[in-house]
């Protein structure tokens, strides 16, 4: 079936079946393999894209509920070649590794901070709770995702 | 120094942000295919008959592989090296399956939807046969396994080593206390986001192609080569990004299957296996089980060890008596201790195969006498800080069972610094409190080598050049796998040179151009690889300023070079870039501005870490919670200072895991891996994970780059050990089975209980 999908600010049409996932729509129909994908089961987040600003495991979502939604992927991010502000500060601050985790990193980042411009650290803590990450042990994300959101005088010197 | 000890951001870091940069499985070529592996559902069968016509007929299905069609060529997955006489006793498929997650059958389609229904289409009829899973058991049970040709036997143990010096039963002899305990180490995944996967290509010429996130390119060569008997210059492999690995894709698995499919379809083949596959069918830490005996003096002098540990090899037997091997190479290396035995065996199980993994055999042997050492220190009445300092060894010492100089240990202050920052005094002192939770802290010392050399061959080679865009070339067969190995290297070659980190390409390993080197393994790459580019980069630099000689018309000695830069040291102002350098060489010099460097180590020291946490312990539900962590390392001079931190974090959230949770957890009945997805495998997510502090001692390495060392793997080892030492210390209970489990606490509190009433 054709199904329209808004994709990073673009309206296309996809052909799909009714069953296929949007995250295998994303990455072998689209070519949007920033998508990555650890599980197929919605633990490890690193298929993690927007769907209408809230962060969700596109694993986990059919393509036909991705009809009439805002959907965000990693690719979708920067401006004119330009990093947004958060995968400016993964680059700059240690939070990336094998960078595997960082798309679904990045955008469970951006979902917390347009729904929370101003998060604790515990609520950056818990924005991340979904996604796993075997390099970094998570703490200079935290520390990246705290540099990009608060101004230098909020930030938690400790880890 | 410019760069060395700075924060240089990871070199790959944009692309990785971005989304943009392809791993192995983001890869798509004109006409390739997929593959789906079928995986034994028993723990050891006999492969009676395979029907695959309901598989054959889906649309879309090219080809299925099984035993019956596929080389009977048995080869060892753990070498490295050509011709390195490992006992080969893995093939493609074999007619028997070892354990459940052995390979049964493949199919080769269009798609990978396709190819994963028609898999489970296939029919196997099986003759099971008896299996054993447990280490001690498979121990006694001596014959495991037999293939129907006969060759090769699976037998136990695989191997039986011994390591002694001094006179360790006359030193029991006149002991003040000796302290036995047996602890247990479970089989882990390393868990790396990234799935296992390769890319093989059937090129023209008949040559292959293989696309690899790998840590060995020429493993991989060698082994594709044997795997499917081709001569190793028919295949070529080509390093991928690398979405994570730990040692889990140290050893070619699923590259001789891959290469197989696509030279018998000719056409480029994608084998990507889900992470039940990942966890079953791939490698895994060994599990061990350790018997260790230690004698002190009154004083709380180690006069003596004894130790037996059995490692479990899985179903076949790759490495493992290598990660036993290690376990015994750390013995002498981190306490002085004169007298000392080890007896270790390594055996074949029904279980899912063991292989590298971070802390290769340390993180084993340190749980084992790291736990040991907490216990002596309360039967002593000693602080384990106290008791640790009487004993750790001194830098430069002799390894007393004969390996190579510890190096510049400065373990000594890593202790002392560290417990002073942790304010190890007080927290140990402190109430343990008497309601629900209970707190306790604990350390651990841990060591871990740098390099083979005094174990296995040890070389590196480089070539470095200077590009006629003013840039640096290293052709270095690099594996980056997430560490920033690239951004390692372009530092030191900055450094070294005089030039600035953007000006230094560092391209991934490729057999096609690079020079034989190991791999991305043994914690060698920063200390070998990179006192080679260092070398060679020194060498370039002085070719560089012969030739500039040549242009200022003055001797090289009287000239920099910095900042991409060449001047006189007696000022004028005159420049030139290196750019101008490469193209005035181009067409004066009669030689290219390129060094061709080969690099063999002469030394082997330790990379060394102490650990302090604290813990609380929930007694109504077992459930251990680490609250605070400090770890201090002694790497020599840390090469990128960011990078080094995270090596730590990540080290601390694997440790924590193998201290708390992670296990592939086998059904002792069924042979069945319980721990077989990440909702049943559990690893620590952002809100579990605990303050840290990490430090760094000052000390340099004199035979390493800059006086660096490694740090990767270290970090990860005394984690496990200082968090059940402080759980110890929590509970009072001496519980030496990890992961541990809330089921495991609770069942030691209600023995301590029964104990206390008796
Ligand atoms: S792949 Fe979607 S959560 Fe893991
Ligand atoms: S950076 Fe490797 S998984 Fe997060």
């Amino acid at each position: 079936m054709k199904l329209d999908l808004n994709i990073n600010g673009e309206d296309l049409e996809v052909d799909v079946s009714g069953s296929e996932l949007l995250s295998d729509v994303l990455r072998s129909k689209l070519d949007l393999t920033g998508v990555k994908e650890g599980c197929r089961e919605g633990e490890c987040g690193a298929c993690t894209v927007l769907m209408d600003d809230m962060a969700v495991n596109s694993c986990l979502v059919l393509a036909i509920q991705a009809t009439g939604r805002r959907i965000v992927t990693v690719e979708g991010l920067a401006q004119q070649d330009a990093l947004d502000k958060i995968q400016e500060a993964f680059v700059e601050h240690g939070a990336i590794q094998c960078g595997y985790c960082s798309p679904g990193m990045i955008m469970a980042a951006k979902a917390l901070l347009l729904r929370e411009p101003r998060p604790t650290r515990h609520a950056i803590r818990d924005a991340l709770a979904g996604n796993l990450c075997r390099c970094t042990g998570y703490l200079n994300i935290i520390k990246a995702i705290e540099a990009a959101l608060l101004p230098p005088r909020d930030r938690e010197e400790r880890l | 120094m410019t760069y060395i000890g700075t924060s240089l951001p990871i070199s790959s870091g944009t692309p990785k942000a971005s989304g943009s940069l392809a791993y192995t499985g983001d890869m798509k070529l004109d006409r390739m295919l997929h593959a789906k592996l079928l995986l034994s559902p028993h723990p050891h069968a006999k492969i009676k008959s395979i029907d695959t016509a309901k598989a054959a007929a889906v649309p879309g299905v090219i080809a299925i592989f099984s035993h019956e069609n596929t080389p009977a060529t048995y080869y060892n997955s753990a070498l490295w090296i050509a011709e390195q006489d490992f006992v080969p006793d893995e093939r493609l498929f074999s007619p028997v399956v070892r354990f459940v997650g052995d390979r049964v059958a493949a199919v080769v389609a269009a798609d990978e939807a396709t190819a994963e229904h028609a898999a489970a289409l296939i029919e196997v009829d099986y003759e099971e046969l008896p299996a054993v899973f447990d280490i001690e058991e498979a121990f006694a049970a001596r014959n495991v396994s037999r293939d129907p040709e006969t060759l090769p036997i699976y037998e136990n143990p695989i191997s039986d080593m011994t390591v002694e010096y001094g006179n360790t039963d006359e030193a029991f002899a006149r002991a003040h206390l000796v302290v036995e305990d047996r602890v247990k180490t479970p089989k882990t995944h390393h868990c790396a986001i990234e799935n296992h996967v390769c890319l093989a290509v059937a090129e023209r010429d008949g040559s292959i192609t293989v696309h690899t996130p790998c840590q060995s390119v020429f493993a991989v060569k060698f082994i594709v080569a044997k795997a499917l008997s081709l001569p190793d210059d028919r295949i070529r492999v080509i390093k991928a990004p690398t979405g994570g690995s730990f040692g889990g894709k140290s050893e070619p698995v699923l590259e001789p299957l891959c290469a197989f499919f696509s030279r018998v379809t000719k056409r480029p083949v994608m084998l990507q296996l889900d992470r039940y596959g990942s966890i079953v069918s791939t490698r895994t830490r060994n599990a061990a089980v350790g018997r260790v005996k230690t004698a002190f003096d009154k004083d709380g002098k180690i006069l003596a060890r004894d130790i037996q540990a059995i490692g479990d090899a899985g179903a076949y037997r790759s490495g493992g008596n290598m990660v036993v091997g290690a376990m015994a190479r750390r013995l002498g290396r981190l306490y002085k201790i004169g007298n000392q035995r080890f007896r270790g065996w390594s055996v074949y199980t029904n279980t899912p195969i063991g292989g590298a993994y971070r802390g290769y055999g340390s993180s084993q042997i340190h749980a084992i006498t790291e736990i040991n050492l907490e216990h002596a220190a309360r039967r002593l009445g000693m602080d384990p800080v106290e008791l640790r300092l009487k004993n750790l060894v001194e830098p430069f010492d002799d390894d007393p069972a004969g390996g190579p100089s510890v190096g510049n240990a400065r373990i000594i202050e890593c202790v002392k610094e560290g417990a002073e920052a942790f304010d190890w005094k007080n927290k140990r002192n402190r109430p343990r409190g008497d309601g629900r939770r209970k707190r306790g802290v604990g350390m651990s010392c841990a060591t871990h080598g740098n390099g083979h050399f005094g174990a296995y061959p040890e070389n590196a080679a480089a070539t470095l050049s200077l590009r006629d865009d003013g840039g640096l070339h290293l052709v270095s067969p690099l594996h980056d796998l997430g560490c920033g190995t690239v951004t390692i290297m372009r530092q030191i070659v900055a450094e070294a040179v005089g030039a600035s980190p953007e000006m230094v390409a560092v391209p991934e390993a490729d057999t096609g151009t690079c020079a034989f080197d190991p791999g991305s393994r043994a914690s060698r790459v920063t200390y070998i690889v990179g006192e080679c580019a260092q070398e060679a980069s020194l060498m370039l630099k002085a070719k560089i300023l012969e030739v500039a000689a040549l242009a200022f018309n003055s001797s090289p000695d009287d000239l920099t070079l910095k900042d991409n830069q060449i001047r006189s040291n007696y000022g004028g102002d005159r420049r030139m870039s290196l750019r101008e350098l490469a193209g005035f060489a181009r067409q004066r010099s009669p030689e290219d501005i390129s060094v061709t460097h080969h690099f063999k180590p002469r030394a082997n020291p330790g990379s060394y870490a102490a650990c302090f946490v604290e813990v609380e312990v929930d007694t109504l539900t077992g459930l251990t919670r680490v609250m605070d962590v400090l770890a201090v390392h002694d790497i020599g001079q840390p090469i990128n200072l960011t990078l080094a931190e995270g090596q730590v974090h990540g080290g601390i959230h694997m440790g924590i895991g193998y201290a708390l949770l992670e296990d592939l957890d086998i059904d002792p009945d069924t042979g069945q891996t319980k721990g077989n997805s990440l909702s049943r495998y559990q690893v620590l997510n952002a809100p579990e994970m605990p303050r840290v502090q990490v430090l760094f001692v000052e000390s340099k390495e004199t035979t390493g780059p800059y006086g660096g060392k490694a740090l990767g793997e270290v970090a990860t080892v005394p984690m496990a050990p200082a968090i059940v030492n402080a759980v110890n210390h929590a509970l009072g209970t001496e519980l030496t089975e990890l992961p541990l489990t809330p089921e495991r606490v609770v069942a030691g509190l209600v023995e301590q209980d029964e104990l206390d009433q008796a």
